[in-house]
This record gives structure tokens, sequence and C-alpha cells, in this order.
């Protein structure tokens, strides 16, 4: 299949994630939603039901979650509340709540209250000291309540060889990504940036084992094409979410790729595999623990500003000019990382621009200024 | 034989348009207080054009700039963000400047300039709080006009603090404020404060470094430059030309992009 092919089939999956939960219900498959972040779907696979990630929304209005949050709260949690309540997931068969940010940890309470018994929701509290021996413990505590609650649903018990082949799955999904976010960066003129979050964005909606056939054929077309010549621009892009069209559009129309990225829904959450041998729920903790430089997880040495340090490296390696920011309103932890990533990026010379985005934005024209000044600025 | 460029700066709240000979000498300009999505922009243009007693095809190159900058395919040759065009054409009028502050109708920007190219810059949030539009709306409040708060806010004599994070509480406490009787002066004299002190903080974040230049529409309130000045802690040059420095900056590239493609 061409590349421009497997492209618009990635894309049809990303616009229309409601229509492939419907297909998974009509083919009589169970469907656990997956809020962020770090959430185990190797359990959900294990059980033989689908995860789908909830992400929020770039088309949805939030109305009804108003009656849970303040104003300031993060749009991708009020726009997953949104979705609950307006019926658009009562397909679901469960909900994983992770608890690691402040805005997930009453979100989780608010959907239990307003689910009550129409859907189970599965609290999940990822310990901070993530590394030693009893955040280890405490990770696989957390996991096994959630693998009960699973079985549950499925109506049968996860094994450990059932839950050993669910790592192997997304093992082979997350280097598929990953090889895809180094393909698309040398192929810009193959894989738009619209496109590119596509492909990525779509990984949360699609079966794993499906949508990673798909995209190792993808990624060995793309590693056929011959050397890029881009004339135009190349950044690195950071954040919690970029998976507007209309944002990414702005990129395509002035000529600049995405490299490579820090973005949370993309690249952050598939840097490291859980082990494929061994006791499959310590390879999940142990995964978790490998975790590193997100803005979510404790950093026992954060006075040495590693996170930063890393994304400035991750700009050179990948070739990119600057760094766009994607500055999620209102969340707190980006918005305290910012200065620590601002002075590195000062003094590593990487120019950098930061733009407030959230997802009840419709209109991107003071974002088109921006990013158009800052290619540039390049 | 003279080559003429024409910048078309169609911003929030105004037209603006520029006509140059040969990169360096203003032809004609043209404002029309309306912006993007209105009558304004061809309003504009046609009158530049007719004070220069030129027409659309004597134009060598046309580039256009500002928030509406996209709407105008079929008459424009190019189209460049405002940034960059309000660094060029701030070096334009002063060749010294490093620091551009420039405040529309509903954007914040403050540019780094390094030998008359922008090299950084930082725009306000989606919030009107520190813009145009802010002050147009006191003054509506007020009853006064917004080209009068210059000369009125300085004829206070008594401070009153008026909060900057956002335009509609801010609205409110000058209600309060008229209702408790306070001088509108006093008052006008307190939201120059605020604008200035939500500018500055934003200025601060790429560096302030001389000279630095005002331009835009609110480059014309005295008060504003004044309160900045003081928030700041250097002088803010300014140009008669303030409102045209985008405009002017559009046809400076346009005559630049012109000498190249002839050139290749």
């Amino acid at each position: 299949m061409s590349i421009d092919v497997l492209l618009k089939e990635f894309q049809e999956v990303s616009e229309h994630p409601y229509k492939v939960l419907s297909q998974y219900k009509a083919e009589g498959k169970k469907v656990i939603g997956v809020l962020p972040y770090y959430a185990p779907e190797e359990l959900v696979i294990a059980a033989g039901m689908v995860p789908m990630g909830i992400w929020g929304s770039n088309k949805k209005t939030i109305a009804l979650a108003k009656e849970y949050c303040a104003t300031f709260y993060c749009t991708i949690a009020q726009l997953a509340l949104e979705m609950l309540l307006d019926g658009t997931m009562d397909q679901l068969d469960g909900i994983i709540t992770p608890t690691i940010c402040d805005t997930l940890r009453p979100m989780s309470q608010n959907i239990r209250v307003a689910m009550g018994d129409k859907l189970p929701c599965i609290f999940l509290a990822h310990p901070q000291y993530r590394r030693p021996a009893f955040g280890m413990q405490f990770t696989v505590d957390q996991y096994t309540n959630v693998k009960k609650e699973l079985e549950k649903i499925a109506g049968a018990e996860i094994t450990d060889e059932a839950l050993r082949g669910a790592i192997k799955t997304m093992n082979a999904s997350r280097a598929a990504r990953r090889e895809f976010v180094k393909l698309a960066g040398q192929h810009p003129e193959a894989v738009s940036a619209v496109l590119r979050s596509a492909v990525l964005r779509s990984a949360w909606f699609m079966e794993k084992a499906e949508h990673t056939a798909k995209l190792q054929q993808l990624n060995a077309e793309l590693a056929a094409l011959p050397a890029s010549n881009w004339k135009g621009k190349k950044v690195l892009t950071s954040g919690i979410i970029c998976d507007n069209p209309k944002l990414l559009q702005i990129f395509d129309d002035n000529g600049i790729a995405i490299a490579a990225d820090d973005v949370a829904q993309e690249s952050r959450l598939i840097r490291v595999d859980a082990a494929e041998t061994g006791d499959p729920m310590m390879a999940l903790a142990q995964m978790y623990a490998d975790q590193d430089y997100d803005v979510l997880l404790f950093d026992e040495k954060s006075s040495e500003n590693r996170r930063a340090d890393y994304v400035v490296k991750q700009v050179k390696e990948s070739g990119a000019q600057g760094l766009i920011l994607f500055m999620q309103q209102f969340c707190d932890p980006e918005e305290m990382e910012y200065p620590y990533l601002k002075k590195a990026l000062d003094a590593a010379g990487i120019p950098h621009v930061k733009l407030g985005v959230d997802q009840q934005m419709r209109d991107f024209g003071q974002a088109s200024t921006a990013i158009q000044a800052f290619a540039d600025v390049l | 034989m003279s080559i003429y460029t024409l910048g078309i700066d169609i911003g929030s709240t105004a037209s603006k348009c520029v006509m140059l000979k040969d990169g360096r000498d203003i032809v004609s300009k043209s404002l029309i207080a309306v912006g993007a999505g209105t009558s304004g922009p061809q309003r504009a243009i046609a009158q530049v054009l007719e004070s220069a007693g030129m027409k659309r095809e004597d134009m060598d190159y046309v580039l256009a700039t500002g928030y509406g900058r996209n709407s105008l395919e079929g008459v424009a040759d190019h189209q460049m963000s405002e940034l960059s065009c309000h660094g060029k054409g701030a070096a334009f009028l002063f060749p010294e400047v490093h620091t551009v502050i420039d405040i529309g109708g509903q954007d914040v920007k403050v540019l780094q300039v390094e030998n008359g190219v922008m090299t950084n810059f930082v725009m306000n949030d989606k919030c009107a709080a520190g813009t145009g539009r802010f002050l147009d709306v006191m003054a509506r409040v007020l009853e006064v006009k917004v080209e009068d708060l210059g000369t009125l806010g300085a004829q206070s004599t008594k401070y009153v603090g008026i909060s900057s994070t956002c335009t509609v509480f801010a609205e409110s406490e000058v209600i309060s404020q008229l209702a408790m009787d306070t001088d509108k002066r006093d008052i006008i004299n307190g939201i120059h404060k605020s604008v200035a002190s939500r500018v500055a903080g934003l200025a601060h974040r790429v560096g302030i470094r001389d000279q630095v230049v005002m331009t835009g529409g609110v480059a014309q309130n005295t008060g504003v430059v004044k309160a900045l000045e003081e928030a700041l802690g250097h002088t803010i040059h300014t140009s008669p030309l303030t409102q045209y420095n985008g405009a002017l900056g559009a046809a400076l590239f346009g005559y630049q992009r012109y000498l190249k493609e002839h050139q290749a």
C-alpha cells in the first residue's frame, strides 16, 4: 500500500474514534477507556479487551462537565468527563482513571460520582517514589487492583502468559511508533505535521496489534524513500498534547516540519518498554520506574535540571532548529517546569516559542502569527 | 526606473497601507479604522493607490501582513507575520533599535532586534488585558475618547490602582471607582499604569535593551508610553508613523523580495 493510502487510513481512525469504538462493540469486543497517563494498557489487552485512549476532544464544547469543574480546569480532563456525560462513551465497558497530576486526582472522583453504577471506574494511583523497592511494590499493588477489576469486567482471569503476550504486543507498538517518529522527522515531505499527529493519535484508538502491523508497513515505505531534501525549517514540539489538525496545518502552511517531539500524547509515554520474561507484573512496575524526563514524574535529582537537558539533547539530535512549546492551559506541572526548560534552551542557544492552547480553541490566528514569525527567526 | 512596493497591514482594528519607492521613500500611506473582515482593507488599498495616482498594476511587489494577511489572495504577492514586519519597520525608522514593543488592538508583542533583524519575541496569551482593546473598553466606560486618554491621564494628581489581570475585572474596578466619585483623570492614569505593568512583565521575558521603540496605535497614547518608561526604566522612542510601522516593514520586505526574485 502506498504511503498516502496508509496515512489516510490512520487519519480516518484519528478523526473518528467513535466509529472505531462502535465497530469494536459490533464485533462483540469489550472496550476499556484509558485516561492519561501511564495506565498499563497491557493489562487490558491481556484480559482480551481493547484499550482506547481518552485525550479530550478537539470538536466538543464543554457544557455538562462544568457542573463538576472550575473554569480553569484542564480542558482535556473536562472534555473526557463531557464525553462520559453526554453519552459519547456509553459503549465503554469500563474506564481506568490514573491520578498522577493534581487535575486527574479529583477528576477520578468526579468521574466515579458522575458515572455511579453506569460504568465501572478503575482508580489507579501511581507512586511518585517509583524506583525504590517500596515504590515498585506500591505500583505492583496498584496494578494488581486494576487487574482484579479488569478481570471482573472481562469475566476471566488474566494469566501471566497472556500478560507476557500483551507486553510483547505493547513493546512492538511502542517500537514501531518510535521508529515512525524518527522516519517522519527524516521525511517531512512524505509525512505532513497533520498526518504525523494522526498516525500517533490513532495508536490510542486502534487495537494495538492492528495499528502496529499497519505502522510497520508505513515505516518500511518511509525507510525506502530517498534521502530528504527538505528546504523548510525543523522544530521539536513539546507539551501535553498537540493534535488539533487546524493548529498543525499552520506548520504545514509555513514549511515547518516536526523533527521529533517531547509531547505526552506522542513520544513521552512510549520511551521505555517492559521486560518480556520473568514476573510480568514486576516488569510493568519496572517499566513505570524506568520512565523519566517527564514533568509529571518526581525526579530525585531535580536540582540538576535533567529533564530540560534531555529536551535540549533531543533538539540537537533530531536536527531541529528550535522548539515550539504548546502550553496546555492551565497545566500546573507544565507551567511550573517552563522556567527551567527556558533556562536550558536559552543557555544552549536554542530559540523557542511558547503558545498557550486548550481544546476549546477554534481560532488559531494568534498561534499562526507566532509560528510564522518563529519560522522567520529560525 | 523606480521600484514601487506596497505594504498592507490588516490588523484586528485598523487597516494600514504604505507605498515605498525604491525601498526608501514613502510615496503615500493610508489608514482606515476598521480591520480584518471589514471593508477596511479594500478601502485602505484604494486610498493609498489613489493618493499616489497609481494602480495595483504599477506596484512591483505587494506584501500583506497583520491578523488578516491571509485574506488578500490575488492582491498580495506574499504574506508575512506582523512580528517580522514590525521589527523591519522599527529598524528602518530607528537604526539603533534593539527592542520593539508593539501594542495593537488585540495583541501585545515584544521583539528583540539585532542589526535590523528580529531574533526573538514574545506575545501575550489569549487575553485582552494590556492591549488596545483594553483601552477601548475603559474609554467607553469612562465616556471619553480613546485618543484623549493620554492628555487626561497627564492631569492626574492621585494614584488609583487598577488591576492588570483581566479586562472584565478591571472594567468592574473602574465602574466601582466611578461610583465612588473618583476623578476620571486619576482612574485613567491608573489604567495606563495597569497596561504598562502588564506589558513590562512580558517585555522582561525577552529582555530590554536600548533603543526601545514602541509601535502600534497605543504608542500614540502618551500616558501609556510614560507609564511604560517608568515601569521599564528605559527611554521609549516613538514615531509619528507608529501606526504604519507594520505596513512600512511589509513594504520594505516587499522591496527585498522583489530584488531577490529579479536578481535570481
